[in-house]
């Protein structure tokens, strides 16, 4: 994984407190469709380097921060821009889907 | 350009890997490509039982030993979706979804099959908050809650068992009468008997009710038609398969209603050097065994439909006589005798030519290359290029003639 993995404490800071435009796949390590995803978003992270940042969250290590965005299931991309939270897009999501919500948050 | 393969095999579940080994290990220039997980299907199985010399493995676990096999063949791979095909002309051309294109020589088709959607209202819209497909991924998530499962095969009994481990309890909709379910006897017994598990007989699901996440669902009883609503976190969808084969809509496949593709049992499909292997085909064990023995059995009848073909292309363009391409059908006896008429004009020009039998029934490719369209049929040819018809309703006289002065 060469995603950037956040704990609940850099997750704070760099959603609320540095603002940052940015995507946060949640995924668990035995789950396959998160197998699928992952790859997919490692390969589109430096298309959009520091213009939109790509983070990771492992629900098993953080559980109450997957339960607090009432999340059911794994993957589940979050987006994020200015402090707010813009959606997400849940299971196999398509490679045109991510691009598209990225455009959307960025304005 | 178009980058060119002697096999590309479109999908890299357990038939594509299969069939990739055998083309690697005959030495054709070989590449796979597949859109997701290399392994497909397999790789969301966490336990496999019945797989031969593996008393026990996980999916993910036996398909990187067959992907590893494969590259040690030299076999290469391409993590891409093929959206766009082309198999009228003997090179096969093939688009994929990141714009590359390639040719080949022969195609071996292993899309297997994707879950199919119900598309009821609340489905798409509540995926992941409470709208599953996946156990292993999800089933921790619904610790302690109810959850429904729609569905009654191997896949929705199985993963509804699974599912149990963290839930409250699992409510089974069931399109058919009381004590029946699609999947194995086995596993029927286990879940009848589940102390966790209920169902509900001669239902169908018609709607997914909640806001922010899951609350319920609405299930119609098909023989009474009533409906009601039972209150819930988790939904999992198990209604069975469709086939991965839409890309090929266009390119002459035969197929049955659903989409899968019609074969014979050395895997081809009606276009000529066009195969299909695995989940995608119409067969009757959809199993890694039986799929891996498809791909096997592709990978060879391919390797001989290369060589037979470059044989043909090289017979015919190194010819130092004339050939004449003779076309027949061996279940017409006008045709074999018109084969027979052909030898003994031949014989009397001292063999002056390159006499070639295509049989209509095995060759169907070069009918289409040679532009015929009834049998029997004569094509000269010279260094390659057609340079006379020849007209198949001469009398053996006049053939005689005919051929004299080509
Ligand atoms: C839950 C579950 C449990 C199972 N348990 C067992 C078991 O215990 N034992 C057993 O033998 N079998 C089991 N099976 C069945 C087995 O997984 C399948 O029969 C087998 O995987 C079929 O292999 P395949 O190569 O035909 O297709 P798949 O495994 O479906 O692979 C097809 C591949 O093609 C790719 N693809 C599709 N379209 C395209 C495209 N256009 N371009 C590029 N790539 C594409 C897909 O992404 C996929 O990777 C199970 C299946 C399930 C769902």
């Amino acid at each position: 994984m060469n995603i950037e993995k956040l704990n609940s404490t850099k997750f704070e800071e760099i959603i609320y407190e540095q603002e940052c435009a940015c995507l946060v796949i949640f995924f668990r390590k035995n789950c396959h469709v998160c197998k699928e995803v992952i790859p997919e978003l490692e390969e589109m992270e430096p298309e959009y380097k520091d213009k939109f940042l790509f983070y990771s969250v492992d629900i098993e290590e953080e559980r109450p921060l997957f339960q607090r965005f009432t999340m059911k299931s794994v993957p589940q991309v979050l987006f994020f821009n200015k402090g707010e939270y813009r959606g997400k897009i849940a299971g196999l999501a398509e490679r045109d889907d991510i691009e598209e919500k990225i455009a959307e948050v960025m304005g | 350009m178009a980058k060119e393969y002697d096999l590309l095999i479109i999908g890299g579940g357990p038939g594509g890997l299969a069939a990739a080994i055998y083309g690697g290990r005959a030495k054709l220039n070989t590449l796979v490509i597949n859109k997701g997980a290399v392994g497909g299907l397999a790789t969301t199985t966490r336990e496999i039982v019945n797989y031969p010399g593996y008393v026990n493995v996980t999916g993910p676990d036996l398909m990187k030993d067959f992907k590893a096999h494969a590259e040690s063949f030299g076999v290469e791979f391409l993590k891409d979706e093929v959206v766009e095909v082309d198999f009228s002309q003997e090179e096969k051309s093939i688009r994929t979804k990141k714009k590359k294109e390639f040719q080949a020589k022969a195609v071996i088709i292993a899309c297997g099959s994707e879950p199919r959607l119900l598309d009821i209202p609340g489905e798409r819209r509540l995926r992941g908050s409470g709208v599953a497909y996946c156990a292993t991924c999800d089933a921790e998530c619904f610790e302690g809650e109810d959850v429904v499962v729609i569905g009654s095969g191997d896949q929705a009994i199985e993963e509804g068992m699974y599912v149990t481990k963290y839930a409250k309890k699992v409510t089974v909709i069931v399109l058919h009468d009381e004590g029946i379910l699609d999947c194995n006897k086995v596993s029927a017994e286990k879940a009848l008997a589940h102390k966790k598990m209920e169902f509900i007989w001669n239902s169908t699901v018609e709607e997914v009710i909640g806001d922010e996440e899951v609350d319920g669902v609405k299930i119609k009883n098909i023989k009474t038609g009533d409906s009601k609503t039972i209150a819930c976190k988790g939904i999992f969808f198990w209604v069975g398969m469709v086939p991965s084969t839409k890309f090929i809509n266009n390119a002459g496949i035969n197929t049955d209603q659903r989409g899968y593709i019609l074969t014979n049992e050395m895997m081809e499909t009606s276009v000529d050097g066009v195969y299909a292997v695995g989940d995608n085909r119409v067969k009757y064990l959809r199993q890694i065994v039986s799929a891996a023995g498809d791909g096997a059995t592709a990978a060879v009848a391919a390797e001989r439909y290369i060589d037979e073909v470059k044989e043909f292309n090289d017979n015919i363009s190194n010819s130092e006589k004339t050939v004449l391409l003779v076309f027949f059908d061996p279940k017409l006896a006008e045709s074999l005798e018109f084969l027979s008429m052909m030898e003994r004009v031949n014989g009397t020009l001292n063999s002056k030519f390159n006499v070639v039998k295509i049989d209509v029934s095995m060759k169907k490719n070069l009918f289409k290359k040679y532009g015929v369209t009834t049998v029997p049929a004569i094509v000269a040819i010279e260094r390659g290029n057609v340079f006379e018809r020849v007209d198949p309703a001469l009398d053996e006289s006049a053939l005689l003639k005919k051929l004299e002065c080509i």
